[in-house]
């Protein structure tokens, strides 16, 4: 059985006037210790998503449907209270700017015990053992110095790597990593990245990296999911998924990367920008980027179908899959890309 | 022999840190007693810089947060006026200009920053954004000249005709950065410097903003100073690269011998670092340590705190830029002794 499912999700910003609605029907699951990520360009709605799942919504967002279950248990009509054995114990979520989710005003110490005592019983000299432990873990060096300084006095990698320890103290089952290694430079975000694939294979911990760079994705999670505009438009085995790209938009996306056109030639461009969330296009979101549109994406969505790679929502790959016949091979024309 | 296009002479820039005498007593106690560099009042951002540029390449500048790339377009533009070190412009010496003597030279270089939320004025149209330029340096164009020269660059950059009467907000990001581009394009200038471009943009933008980047420089026969962090725009964009490291150039190289050899040691770990998707077997060479701070102007070599090769010279000689078999120039004690890599 998987560790999380989502099923049908719907999240909805309540306005005066209308309703915007930024995930549309989005369900997946993830199993216990898989690394799962989470793709797509900024307003597909991926931290959004990130965000549902730990109930971190703020205000005009709700949940308007569909479900969130972890190990059996349904989330989205937990109370306050409730969520607070779950979120941080089970569910643990990374942020972007690690900056930002460390009180500046606390030692690095005060807040690791403070995340400890909060949520076990446990005296202060213990807890700053596990504490000290658990700095080693993640690589610090003289991690009972580090232990006594503040925030300001740490560098952008060091800081996360004292985000990913707060949040390995709880031995939570699931990470949630929303762009975790975006305001770190190169050299700092590979080794960022290795810690958090050797932390999770090391304790059976799930991961959910939200990202908007291939190239993470490549280094670190086995399955994929493309998102666009609120829907998942694809998902899949990482690998497959880079290789042999079904959805336009994926295609798209992978092709408009500059290590994939010569050097000095045009790079290939996907027309257009995400649509607003007032402006959704009806039918399939992407029409009208899509070089393959027709009149039945302008009206109708797709559902997923599986291409034989990958699950993709694309009626181009639903009608060329009905175009063939398992018993005698391809029935429609062969074409070339 | 002709001049290069823009020639940089041992560059320097040191900032002011603000000085110890302002605060009350107790708190220099304070400080003095909590760390040993609150005696310092500089910030060395470039240690002696020189770089010479040629007219129609693209020069990329890369390197980490800090390592003074941005300092070094600030400078170059006469943004901030450097400590020490000379710039000459198709020969003629730049740096000690006066702002009027400089007018003639401000027209042949524009900026493009990095952020196109900031850098356009957001209570102008974009019609009084791009005719402030204009009017600066074309004084003789007549009204309809002026409309006229607006409708078409708007156009050259791709953007619509009606876009000249409405403000920066009614525009998504990459739209913003077309603008910018079109303000620097407007004074025809004959050298672009670009501060990260492209990084506040999404990667399908960032395509688009690239290939029209490319397709000026082919109609106008631009030469660019691109700064920035991501690798794989450079391996796309660049004819020339300059690695920086803390202030200094470590490795000046053509495109192609800089990624298929490497020489210096940091510009071996930052290539391995950028995750690949063409070949996932390149494990990354994780550096130990973290860049130094600039409040101390380094004795050695500013990566020998990190590099697997340092050993005692590197600690208390400043390596020069020498120049390799393959063209490339490389300022490191152990390329030149031949260190083995291990």
């Amino acid at each position: 059985m998987s560790l999380l499912s989502v099923n049908h999700l719907n999240v909805v910003f309540r306005q005066r006037h209308q309703d915007l609605q930024a995930l549309f029907d989005v369900s997946f699951s993830v199993s216990r210790g898989e690394r799962l990520a989470i793709v797509g360009e900024s307003g597909a709605g991926k931290s959004i998503l990130g965000y549902s799942l730990v109930n971190l919504l703020s205000k005009p967002g709700v949940i308007d449907s569909g479900s969130v279950k972890f190990d059996g248990r349904e989330l989205t009509t937990l109370t306050a209270r409730q969520w607070q054995e779950i979120r941080g114990k089970k569910i643990a979520m990374i942020f972007q700017d690690p900056m930002i989710t460390l009180n500046p005003v606390l030692s690095v110490g005060d807040q690791m015990v403070e995340a400890i005592r909060s949520h076990t019983r446990i005296n202060y000299n213990d807890a700053k053992k596990l504490a000290i432990e658990k700095l080693a873990h993640v690589r610090i060096s003289s991690p009972a110095q580090r232990f006594e300084q503040y925030p300001h006095e740490l560098s952008g990698g060091m800081r996360q790597r004292v985000i990913i320890a707060i949040v390995l103290l709880l031995r939570p089952e699931i990470i949630i990593a929303d762009e975790p290694t975006t305001a770190l430079d190169v050299t700092i975000q590979a080794g960022i990245l290795q810690l958090l694939k050797q932390v999770c294979e090391d304790n059976g911990v799930a991961l959910i990296l939200i990202t908007h760079d291939f190239g993470v994705v490549s280094r670190i999670a086995e399955r994929t999911i493309v998102m666009y505009a609120g829907r998942i438009v694809e998902q899949g085995p990482t690998l497959e998924i880079i290789n042999d790209p079904q959805h336009p938009y994926t295609q798209g996306l992978l092709n408009a990367l500059p290590q994939m056109a010569l050097p000095g030639q045009r790079l290939n461009q996907i027309q257009g920008n995400m649509p607003a969330l007032n402006n959704h296009p009806s039918g399939c979101a992407f029409h009208p980027r899509c070089p393959y549109a027709t009149d039945k994406c302008r009206e109708n969505t797709p559902g997923f179908v599986f291409s034989g790679v990958s699950t993709v929502a694309c009626f181009a790959i639903e009608d060329m899959l009905a175009e063939f016949d398992p018993e005698g091979g391809w029935q429609g024309e062969v074409e070339d890309e | 022999m002709s001049n290069p296009l823009i020639d940089i002479r041992g560059l320097e820039k040191a900032y002011r840190t603000r000085s110890e005498w302002r605060l009350p007593s107790w708190f220099r106690r304070l400080l003095r007693r909590k760390s040993d560099t609150a005696n310092h009042d500089r910030i060395y951002a470039l240690n002696g810089v020189s770089l010479s540029i040629e007219q129609g390449e693209t020069l990329c500048v890369v390197g980490e947060t800090g390592c003074g790339k941005s300092t070094l377009a600030r400078v170059l533009m006469g943004l901030e006026k450097p400590s020490s070190g000379e710039l000459y412009f198709s020969g003629s010496r730049i740096d000690q200009l006066t702002d009027q003597a400089r007018m003639p030279f401000r027209k042949k270089m524009q900026m493009v920053f990095q952020n196109p939320y900031a850098s356009l004025n957001p209570r102008m149209t974009i019609y009084q954004i791009l005719n402030e330029a204009i009017g600066l340096h074309h004084p003789d164009f007549s009204r309809q000249q002026t409309d006229d020269y607006i409708e078409e660059l708007l156009v050259s950059v791709g953007l619509s005709v009606d876009a000249e009467d409405r403000y920066p907000h009614e525009f998504s990001g990459g739209q913003r950065q077309r603008i910018s581009i079109a303000r620097a394009l407007s004074v025809e200038p004959e050298l672009i410097v670009a501060d990260e471009p492209l990084s506040a943009l999404d990667v399908s933008v960032q395509a688009q903003v690239l290939n029209l980047m490319m397709d000026k420089q082919q109609a106008l026969g631009l030469t660019y100073i691109f700064i920035t962090h991501d690798l794989a725009v450079v391996e796309h964009f660049a004819t020339r690269v300059a690695v920086m490291y803390l202030g200094r150039i470590c490795e000046v190289a053509s495109r192609e011998s800089l990624f298929s050899a490497p020489k210096h040691p940091y510009t071996k770990a930052l290539l391995s670092s950028i995750p690949r998707l063409d070949d996932l077997s390149v494990e990354p060479i994780h550096l130990t340590g973290e860049v130094p701070t600039p409040l101390e102007k380094p004795m050695g070599c500013t990566f020998c705190g990190r590099c697997p090769l340092a050993n005692q010279r590197c600690y208390e000689q400043i390596p020069v830029m020498q120049l390799q078999q393959d063209g490339s120039a490389v300022a490191c004690h152990a390329v030149e002794e031949g260190r083995p890599w291990k």
